[in-house]
């Protein structure tokens, strides 16, 4: 499976119609291309420059590719988020997280309700593939000694350069390398995890300075309220 | 084949701007990414109003549009491109048309 996510800043003086508009377009997709899987968006609510977030999944890359030359991925989505569309409503990427995806074996990520928090990370480049695999391992532990953290789901950044047809790399590295997406029942419960006793979160909170050999060079994050029905 | 019909108001003031923008650089930048300039048409810039100006673009169909886009998304001539025509025009749609030949039975296109 792919997992994708769209992260799509908004310039201040947008319309709360035209937010309302570009969510709609996002969230509904999967109505018009079976493609496109578990789509779900959300108002972020981190101080990252992103107000709102969409998420979704395709089963393959080549169900991926059906999306991608799908007409309500042109003629709807495009509209509001091409750069040269007279109706986009999007402001640029500053936070280098535009489009993002990680490749899984199955929809660990899934939950319909709930708060979804997706962290950035960007790891060192010299850490070797078993550092990276037993980062990987260990952040999907966490809900070992965090119950509320009922998702936890690490994955590689490919898609951040394979946008065009979910496998082959066509710009350079992303910047943020890798995701670690997780699940809360509520916001108080992400917010109880952020403050909390916990390893990973004093390792978050000290901004990954030493954890596990300094792998993790840097992070930023969104965090939504999940919105699979919408108005 | 398929039309990507760009519709937009320009102040009359801009409008030899807009004009000369697509005429140019607009021209370049798509079709050296695979489109076609279709047409190019505007209305008129005495009738009090701001001047309509619709481009349309033109290439063989969604897929063929997929490849464009991404020639278009990775030339950082198009993100000029955009953020001038952004700058001189007052609002307008993009939307994809399909032609069709009126003398059969014709159908909405997929």
């Amino acid at each position: 499976m792919l997992r994708r996510f769209e992260l799509y800043a908004v310039p201040p003086d947008a319309s709360p119609e035209d937010v309302r508009t570009l969510a709609r377009a996002c969230r509904d997709s999967g109505r018009y291309i079976p493609e496109v899987l578990d789509s779900a968006v959300g108002a972020n609510r981190s101080d990252a420059p992103v107000r709102v977030v969409w998420e979704h999944a395709y089963a393959s890359p080549e169900a991926y590719r059906r999306y991608m030359v799908h007409p309500y991925h042109a003629a709807v989505i495009d509209r509001h988020v091409l750069s040269d569309s007279p109706e986009r409503i999007v402001a640029d990427d500053t936070l280098g997280a535009g489009l993002v995806g990680y490749v899984c074996d199955e929809p660990r990520y899934k939950m319909t309700t709930g708060v979804r928090r997706v962290v950035l990370l960007r790891v060192d480049r010299e850490a070797s593939p078993a550092e990276l695999r037993a980062m990987c391992a260990h952040l999907e532990a966490v809900p070992e000694a965090v119950p509320t953290m009922t998702v936890s789901v690490v994955g590689a950044n490919t898609l951040g350069s394979a946008w065009f047809d979910g496998v082959t790399p066509i710009t350079g590295p992303p910047r943020w390398t890798h995701l670690w997406e997780q699940g809360f029942a509520e916001l108080a419960q992400l917010e109880a995890y952020r403050d909390g006793p916990s390893e990973l979160a004093a390792a978050e909170r000290a901004g990954w300075d030493g954890w596990r050999d300094g792998v993790v060079v840097r992070s930023a994050h969104v965090f939504y309220e999940i919105d699979a029905l919408g108005p | 084949m398929l039309h990507v019909v760009d519709t937009v108001e320009v102040d009359p003031g801009r409008a030899g701007d807009y004009l000369a923008l697509v005429g140019t650089l607009g021209v370049t930048v798509m079709t050296d990414a695979g489109a076609s300039l279709v047409s190019c048409a505007a209305t008129s810039a005495e009738i009090g109003a701001p001047v309509g100006v619709q481009v349309v673009w033109g290439c063989e169909g969604y897929p063929a549009w997929n490849e464009i886009r991404m020639r278009l998304v990775l030339d950082p001539r198009w993100h000029e491109l955009a953020s001038r025509a952004a700058a001189l025009r007052l609002g307008g749609t993009r939307r994809f048309y399909t032609p069709l030949d009126l003398r059969g039975a014709p159908t909405a296109p997929g």
